[in-house]
């Protein structure tokens, strides 16, 4: 096999729980080094195919493969190579932070000094080496959370599957947490991610799968995706001097116009014409009679195109 | 970990780029993660230097690396929980407390009385609440606790095999039963002082307890990992307790006869070597337990069944060769050995046939890379395999060759001079074959009928192996109960071991049937028409199912797998030595 094969691979993966299609026919492939934003709305099966790629279940149809291993025939040796974080914790009780990691060092057969580095080593990256007598059930949820992490990266493994990393976590908590990703994957490990915050997956991401219904409905990069879509959009941001009210019931009458949302003295919206129509736009609007202070094209970000690819339905 | 691009170094690498760029704090603390490692180093390093005791501190440290992980932990854990602090004071108390209590009521007599026995009875009951209660609860919980809260998942996608991890859960158990031991090892010790208790009875006591404890422990381990629904755990856990409460009142009443008995019997040979018997069989069906444990959270598209498999076969040997030796010594020839023998593997083997008739016919292509593939390899170990055809053929062999087996015996009896030793016993050797071949086939009826009906169901619905042993247990009590009670409402006679043809189906009736007299009863010859006949009809329908999957052949490996396995293989050659002579 050359060193060019995908590190994750799904393969018609299809994950019934009896009427419910959880996946259905989801295929997609990762390469060394590539972040992977899994997006979906609650109940998408995001979830589910990372527990099949994790060897937490099984799949009902299809194959999921980790550096070519079936999750199906040779779990042994995709757990090898694969780091799991679930979206739960998991700690023990009566159990320190160095206590739970170096628990899981030798549950993966790490010996002595490798073992006692691979322990420091985590405990550094993750910034728990400070709490390390702490007992973990008693750390805060952004604590868990790096435990979590530097459990699944205990046996330095190739891939890493992050479920919800950034659940519940603040502000500063999550751009931590982002940045040891961007460090993770700079490294060159292969991640798949999912997570409901799409700003910050857009930044670390080298491509984007979104699911809905446990269907694939999109994969690729942003930009991919964004062209894959019916047609292509910008985001266009106008502000007025004065209340925006009247700016939005024209803005419903004008073409190649969706999306709309007025806050205040803003307006918000997608264009899916051509430059000239939004220059066009700009143009009409200023006849009309609006006192335009600002006027803002930018191309769609990651939470557009996922509600334009969605429809927001859940099983 | 290894992270590269200088951002942070791997588990495998020398730890410097952590601490380059781990936010806050953290860069500091790996300096001082570097530093408790440097002193680690400089210790051994001093240790090194330190001369004779190096290299038991080396053994030490490798002994200690290996230690199964779960015993680790959960002895960490254990040193720490409330759960365990409470249980070893309660027992130091409640031994202190009898030793006050029992020397007080005992009052001058102690001087010239010998209460020893009394005392250890006291003290025994005491080690026994832990020993058969807690522990073996505790195994439960633990494995049940870990998967209520997720722990186990994370622990099941480690490295740690479905063994390791029941091993290492027994591990802390039996961790845990030599503290409680020690604990109350010095008042044990204190009625041997007393006089009236000898030191191989207590140790007799000490041993079984402890025996009974670690079967009790790996019964819980079992139950813990039947299911990992909430309301069935709670269901499992209340039987669970009360089958401790009773083993460990039975104990009371089983030290309490012994106790005064014991001493005697150690004189007697038959004693240990009835020991020994109940030993090895004992131990057997803990191996079995054991193993069935790990099978119940084996991954699974790998093998859960060829290594029971092979339990079951080493147990039938064991059975086979401890009944040889009772029958060729002890017992010199008794028939009634060979209808007990009968009647034990004929038990094992049902038992065993309801749980391998409940796998599924398909095997994986994991489990098919490891089929055997030579000739002889195919005819003998095939039965070995997992799937419901094969385990129903696997009973049927084994039960033919018991059969051969006291053929076998009947044959030699007299070449061995036995036959004149017991003319009194009350049964012939017409009837123990009879009952020989009524059972076998009885037992592949049974069993191939459940079969048929499982294969059926599956056409309808997914059919796992508890649901096979519910149905086995409804067709044998539907056997039982339905043709005695049809007699009873028809002939008016309520007698169970009243024979008519209406009780056919009923193998407790007819096998009785066959003793009704001191030779067999004249009908019995149509009975050994009838049910064999149906038997071999019941073995036929099951064969083109049998056939299907016994032609499954060897799956080559996945080229990936192949690949890695080549490369493995590859690295554990050593290198090829460097030259240093120019002869070489």
């Amino acid at each position: 096999m050359t060193d060019s094969h995908p590190m994750i691979e799904l393969r018609h993966l299809h994950r019934y729980f009896g009427q419910t299609r959880a996946v259905d026919d989801v295929s997609f492939q990762v390469y060394r080094g590539q972040v992977f934003g899994y997006i979906g709305p609650n109940g998408a099966g995001k979830t589910t195919s990372m527990r099949v790629l994790a060897t937490l279940d099984l799949p009902t149809a299809g194959d999921a493969l980790v550096d070519g291993f079936s999750v199906l025939n040779d779990p042994d040796r995709v757990r090898r190579r694969l780091g799991f974080m679930p979206d739960y914790f998991g700690t023990y009780r009566n159990v320190s932070v160095h206590e739970y990691l170096d628990f899981f060092a030798r549950a993966y057969q790490l010996r002595r000094r490798r073992r006692v580095e691979a322990v420091d080593q985590v405990m550094a990256f993750t910034g728990l080496d400070v709490l390390a007598d702490k007992p973990t059930d008693g750390l805060s949820k952004g604590m868990k959370q790096r435990l979590c992490l530097g459990r699944a990266l205990i046996h330095d493994p190739a891939v890493l599957v992050l479920d919800e990393p950034a659940a519940g976590l603040d502000p500063r908590a999550r751009i931590e947490l982002r940045e040891m990703i961007r460090k993770l994957a700079n490294s060159g490990k292969t991640i798949l991610i999912s997570s409901h915050i799409l700003t910050e997956l857009a930044e670390i991401c080298h491509v984007v799968g979104i699911i809905e219904r446990g269907r694939l409905l999109a994969v690729g990069s942003v930009e991919e995706i964004r062209r894959q879509a019916r047609q292509p959009q910008n985001a266009i941001q106008v502000r007025l001097l004065g209340t925006a009210a009247a700016l939005g019931d024209w803005l419903t009458r004008q073409p190649h116009v969706s999306q709309l949302q007025v806050n205040g003295d803003s307006a918000r919206f997608l264009h899916a014409g051509p430059p000239d129509a939004e220059a066009d736009l700009l143009r009409a609007m200023i006849e009309a009679g609006f006192r335009v202070v600002a006027f803002g094209s930018q191309q769609q970000t990651l939470e557009d195109v996922f509600m334009q690819v969605t429809k927001g339905l859940v099983q | 970990m290894r992270v590269e691009n200088g951002e942070c170094r791997g588990a495998r690498g020398q730890g410097s780029g952590a601490r380059d760029q781990a936010p806050g704090a953290s860069g500091q603390a790996a300096e001082r993660g570097r530093q408790f490692i440097n002193h680690q180093s400089s210790i051994i390093n001093h240790q090194s230097r330190a001369g004779w005791w190096e290299p038991l501190d080396r053994a030490l440290q490798w002994a200690g690396d290996r230690l199964n992980p779960i015993l680790v932990k959960e002895t960490r854990q254990a040193l720490k929980s409330r759960q365990f602090t409470i249980t070893f004071a309660l027992l130091l108390i409640c031994g202190w407390a009898w030793s006050i209590l029992g020397v007080a009521l005992t009052g001058p007599d102690i001087w010239k009385g010998a209460p020893g026995a009394d005392m250890f009875f006291g003290y025994y009951v005491i080690l026994a609440f832990p020993l058969l209660v807690i522990v073996p609860f505790g195994a439960f919980r633990s494995l049940a606790g870990e998967q209520e809260d997720r722990t186990y998942e994370l622990m099941s996608i480690t490295t740690l095999s479905p063994r390791q991890i029941v091993a290492g859960k027994l591990g802390s158990s039996v961790l845990q039963m030599l503290i409680y031991l020690s604990a109350i090892t010095p008042c044990l010790a204190f009625t041997y002082m007393l006089r009236g208790i000898d030191f191989p009875t207590i140790l007799f006591f000490v041993f079984y307890t402890v025996l009974a404890s670690l079967a009790l422990a790996v019964v819980g381990l079992l139950a813990g990992t039947v299911t990992s629904e909430k309301h069935w755990q709670v269901v499992l856990s209340v039987f669970l307790v009360a089958g401790l409460l009773a083993a460990f009142l039975g104990s009371w009443a089983f030290v309490a006869e012994m106790i005064n008995e014991l001493r005697g019997a150690f004189a007697d040979p038959e004693f240990w070597q009835a020991n020994a018997a109940f030993l090895t069989g004992c131990l057997s069906y803990l191996v079995l337990l054991f193993y069935a444990a790990a099978a119940q959270i084996t991954f699974p598209s790998d093998n859960r069944s060829t290594r029971l498999r092979a339990v079951m076969l080493v147990q039938h040997l064991l059975l086979t060769g401890w009944m040889a030796w009772l029958w060729l010594g002890p017992v010199r020839g008794e028939e009634e050995l060979l209808l007990v023998f009968m009647v034990f593997i004929g038990l094992h083997w049902y038992v065993m046939g309801m749980f391998m008739t409940g796998e599924s016919p398909q095997l994986s292509p994991r489990v098919k890379r490891q089929l055997p593939q030579s000739f002889l390899g195919r005819v003998f170990l095939t039965w070995f395999n997992p799937g419901p055809g094969t385990g129903y053929v696997l009973v049927i062999s084994s039960l033919l060759g018991a059969l051969a087996m006291v053929l076998l015996a009947i044959a030699v009896k007299p070449a061995l001079g036995f036959s004149r030793v017991r003319p009194w016993s009350p049964v012939d050797t017409g009837q123990i074959l009879a009952f020989g071949v009524l059972g076998l086939s009885y037992v592949s009826i049974y069993l191939g009928v459940g079969l048929l009906l499982t294969r059926l169901l599956r056409l309808f619905l997914r059919v796992e192996v508890l649901l096979t042993v519910l149905l086995q247990c409804l067709l044998v009590l539907l056997g039982l109960f339905v043709p005695w009670v049809v007699q009873s409402l028809w002939l008016r006679n309520p007698d169970y071991e009243h024979f008519t043809w209406i009780r056919l189906p009923d193998p407790l009736c007819c096998l009785l049937h066959v003793f009704d007299g001191r030779s067999l009863p004249a009908d019995v010859s149509i009975l050994l028409v009838v049910v064999p006949g149906f038997a071999l009809i019941v073995f036929v329908l099951n064969l083109p199912a049998v056939a299907r999957e016994v032609q499954q052949v060897r799956a080559p490996k996945p080229q990936r797998v192949a690949e890695e396995d080549a490369q493995l293989a590859a690295e554990k050659v050593p290198p090829e030595p460097a030259r240093t002579s120019p002869w070489d």
